[in-house]
């Protein structure tokens, strides 16, 4: 029997708790260490590796929650995609850079830019000779067939990238083929081929999102978050404690075939999941950290104090959008006048206030740095400017929606939950009766993206993968995004308009991007307009170190956040 | 013209009566007369019975507070007026709106603090409510019956035993939280407080089940048990009037010990998620709420917390008092 525990002296357990937590707990090891010491495993010098500067040590990053799964096959997630890019390396990646030269591809392992053939059908490159995995295990051509097989067998988040742009890829995921028909490979040449079904202009991008990433045929063709697959990269997955931690141990095999402009890392990092965003950030402050979640928001209690840290903090504004999706096939949200309501009555400055400051108010789905970013003047009115509620009010009631009942999909984590509960009284304040649903962080995307819960309503975010509008279109607004299980287009919306245009701008080559910015600006003038979703604004990322971490050579990538690869001790 | 006699006169001749602590029994009183009068005595548990009286009270009066005094509702948000640019909240004023100043939505504190306390308090009602009632059939049915009934019921009771309190309600409210519960005839929305009830009322059913379990099992060998079915009385009558009135005093001393528990737990399951939902106020989720503001925000944390602890001492130092005046001898506890 367990020692009994009378309610008085739980009481006062509980305040002594919650004592600790604000004093700050967490414990102080496994922070930035070691300067001077040199690393077993220093930095090559073959090209394009890590650039000159301190090595060695051990960086602790803390995550608001863990990875979808450390199986690159699976996760599609921020948290996993920061570590996938170090450690599972496709044919192309993005650049290891700050900035807008960050979303720049480069070759990874294959050799060169692929040479695009067929009217834009056909992918062609070469890999590299002589690399070998983190095993020993040589990389070769049809390892890549492998991997994106496993991605369709095993169900990849993203995997609508793939079944609907290469050939047979739709027919292997539904059980239909033995084998990805549209790929081609030869090992002994390393040139690989790959035919689409349409043109599509973002296929190098997909060829450079981590999960299109080489692996060894003899990896199960199951899913291995606890014993993830090798791979071939900078760095290794190591000591997993399933939704705790991980660590990133430098790859000893890498340095030697270092691919140019992917360094091979100067710090080994442990990342340790903490969910209260003010422990983690607190962490941070107080150097028993060194990184801080780039998908989290410094919270507000401790905002102030950390923006005076030049040296150490700064708001880098990404292409993220954050809004509210409407689920189009049920009431009320059938109702297009119901839906312009609630984008008339979203309270965009009070959003920005309950999210630290660090949301830009908005209502367009592509944020403002992405190509299609329209610049005209919002639907609704100025985003920076309080909303007419009674406007919004009698809206609703001209739409005979007036006390529908309406139910607010939301997150636990900080901001998100506020942003909701403000959503669900500003719903109920213009004439529905919402009520907030909130779900645990960790299942809450896996929840509404499964059609048959019904997701009416709610919070929803998206970090571009790549930089261009078709990232954010294809997997929120296309029609054909719509799946049982794993759907991403939560408003279930299938207009024949926006299908006609997506229709005709995917395949706009990814160089050719600003011929079309004007149609794409339409295009989202369009769903604005008819409030598919509610955009309400764009969240700045932290970069945010502790003072043990040289600040002003880490890279923080648009698209993968804090590069760890770039991590050094001061 | 008749004459009457006290129960003093009658009893002069009889020996002296002593209770259990050895305490002089005055002839002709009842068990409860007696216990009351002993409770009378104990003026730390009548002030702290007192105490958790007024916080009831002025928990009840919460619509009145909100609409007269304060002006302003649990969940309205005055994010413009309440929270910085920051997003950081007001703290106390002298002003009757933000009283307690504002939670971290911009609501006020002290609105939502008489609001929480009644859901709080709601909840922890609720949940004694079950717990004794499943408490008492179970524990009445696998005393009285022993064998296979009780093998069944005790088995029951130690399958929630073994798991801990907290991961139970966890597990059940997260569960629970997304899809209700539908028993067929009747469906409970996952965001009802009673879902909540019902979790905390059914974790801590074995611990007062189990005494209650005992207690009958010795009871049920007594003599006027046996007179009873001599009689021909059937079983559940057995049980409902010669069985159950004997356990009474041990139910009525468990309930302010579970009452004080089950609030405790609710705060516990809220602040984690798994009790009241959002925007609903409770204890427990205005202190999870707080916590996130704490280094800059204490009050939003530490008003919810002080009002918790109150409650929960003012519970339990009467719930002891009524222990000790009803049985001096018992030691009832809850484990877990």
């Amino acid at each position: 029997m367990r020692k009994y525990r009378r309610p008085l002296w739980a009481v006062v357990a509980v305040a002594m708790a919650f004592a600790v937590a604000a004093c700050g707990s967490s414990n102080s090891s496994s922070s930035a260490s070691g300067g001077s010491s040199a690393s077993s495993t220093t930095s090559s010098s073959s090209g394009g590796s890590s650039s000159s500067g301190a090595s060695g040590g051990t960086a602790t990053v803390v995550e608001g929650s863990y990875p979808q799964s450390l199986d690159p096959s699976i996760d599609f997630t921020t948290q996993g995609g920061e570590v996938h890019w170090l450690t599972y390396l496709g044919p192309y990646s993005f650049a290891h850079a700050s900035g807008t030269a960050g979303t720049q591809i480069i070759p990874s392992v294959a050799t060169a830019l692929p040479t695009v053939s067929d009217g834009g059908k056909t992918y062609s490159f070469t890999i590299r000779t002589n690399l070998k995995y983190s095993d020993g295990t040589p990389v070769k051509a049809s390892d890549l067939t492998f991997a994106i097989e496993r991605d369709l067998k095993l169900g990849w988040s993203a995997a609508s990238f793939l079944t609907s742009t290469i050939q047979g890829a739709a027919d292997y995921a539904k059980g239909k083929a033995k084998t990805v028909s549209g790929i081609t490979t030869d090992d002994a040449t390393g040139k690989t081929t790959i035919h689409l079904v349409n043109p599509y202009g973002a296929f190098v991008d997909v060829l450079a999102v981590p999960g299109v990433s080489y692996m060894p045929p003899t990896t199960p063709m199951k899913p291995e978050p606890n014993n993830p697959p090798v791979g071939f990269g900078p760095y290794v997955i190591k000591n997993i404690q399933n939704n705790v931690g991980f660590s990133l141990v430098r790859n000893p095999n890498y340095a030697a075939q270092a691919v140019p402009g992917i360094p091979a890392g100067h710090m080994d990092v442990n990342v340790k999941v903490e969910s209260n965003t003010t422990t983690e950030a607190s962490d941070v402050l107080n150097n028993q950290a060194d990184v801080f979640d780039w998908g989290d928001t410094i919270p507000p209690a401790l905002i102030q104090q950390v923006s005076k840290l030049s040296d150490r903090f700064k708001a880098v504004q990404t292409n993220k959008t954050f809004y509210w999706f409407l689920n189009t096939t049920e009431k009320p949200f059938s109702s297009t006048l119901a839906r312009q309501a609630v984008d008339v009555a979203t309270d965009r400055p009070a959003l920005a206030r309950l999210g630290s400051g660090a949301l830009v108010p908005g209502c367009y789905l592509l944020p403002p740095q992405m190509v299609g970013h329209p610049t005209g003047t919002c639907p609704a009115g100025d985003p920076n400017s309080s909303p007419d509620v009674a406007k919004a009010k009698q809206m609703v009631q001209q739409s005979g929606m007036a006390g529908q009942p309406v139910t607010v999909w939301a997150q636990n984590r900080q901001p998100r939950l506020e942003w909701a509960e403000n959503y669900a009284a500003t719903l109920n304040a213009i004439g529905f009766k919402a009520t907030l649903k909130t779900i645990a962080d960790a299942d809450y995307f896996s929840t509404i993206e499964t059609l048959k819960n019904h997701p009416q309503t709610g919070f929803a975010d998206w970090q571009q993968d790549f930089p261009n509008p078709t990232d954010f279109y294809q997997n929120l607004v296309d029609a054909n995004a719509i799946v049982p299980v794993g759907n991403s287009n939560y408003e279930e919306v299938n207009d024949p308009h926006i299908q006609s245009e997506l229709k005709s701008l995917y395949p706009v080559p990814a160089n050719q991007l600003g011929t079309v910015a004007s149609r794409w600006a339409a295009l989202d003038s369009y769903v604005t307009s008819k409030a598919y979703v509610v955009s309400y604004g764009y969240l700045s990322s932290p970069e945010f170190l502790s003072d043990k971490i040289d600040f002003s050579k880490v890279v923080f990538s648009p698209l993968e956040g804090n590069d760890f690869s770039s991590l050094q001790p001061k | 013209m008749s004459t009457t006699t006290t129960g003093t006169e009658l009893g002069a001749d009889l020996p002296e009566r002593r209770d259990a602590a050895g305490e002089e029994l005055p002839p002709g009183i009842g068990p409860y007369a007696l216990a009351w009068r002993r409770l009378r005595r104990n003026k730390v548990a009548l002030a702290f019975g007192a105490l958790f009286l007024v916080i009831v009270i002025l928990c009840l009066l919460a619509p009145v507070y909100a609409h007269d005094i304060a002006h302003t509702g649990p969940n309205d948000q005055h994010v413009d007026t309440a929270l910085d640019q920051f997003g950081l909240p007001i703290g106390p004023t002298w002003h009757a709106k933000f009283f307690l100043g504002a939670d971290n939505t911009g609501r006020d504190v002290a609105v939502r603090l008489l609001y929480g306390g009644r859901n709080s308090l709601q909840i922890g009602a609720e949940a004694t409510l079950i717990t004794m009632l499943l408490a008492t059939i179970f524990g009445v049915l696998a005393g009285y019956y022993r064998g296979a009934t009780d093998g069944l019921i005790s088995r029951a009771f130690e399958v929630i035993w073994a798991f801990p309190v907290y991961l139970l309600g966890i597990s059940l409210g997260v569960v629970l939280a997304i899809s209700g519960l539908d028993l067929g005839f009747i469906h409970i929305s996952g965001s009802s407080l009673l879902i909540t009830s019902l979790i905390i009322g059914l974790i801590y059913t074995p611990y007062v089940g189990k005494s209650i379990r005992g207690q009958v099992l010795g009871l049920r060998e007594r003599e006027f048990i046996d007179a009873a079915r001599q009689q021909g009385i059937g079983n559940f009558r057995i049980m409902f009037h010669e069985i159950l009135p004997n356990v009474s005093s041990t139910i009525i001393v468990f309930i302010p010990l579970v009452l004080a528990n089950a609030i405790l737990t609710e705060a516990g399951l809220s602040y984690l998620g798994a009790g009241v939902r959002p925007p609903n106020a409770s204890w427990g989720t205005m202190i999870g709420d707080g916590i996130r503001l704490l280094p800059s925000a204490v009050h939003t944390m530490l008003v919810p917390g002080i009002m918790l602890m109150l409650c929960v001492l003012g519970v339990n130092v009467f719930g002891d008092g009524v222990r000790d005046a009803l049985d001096p001898r018992a030691r009832i506890r809850i484990d877990h």
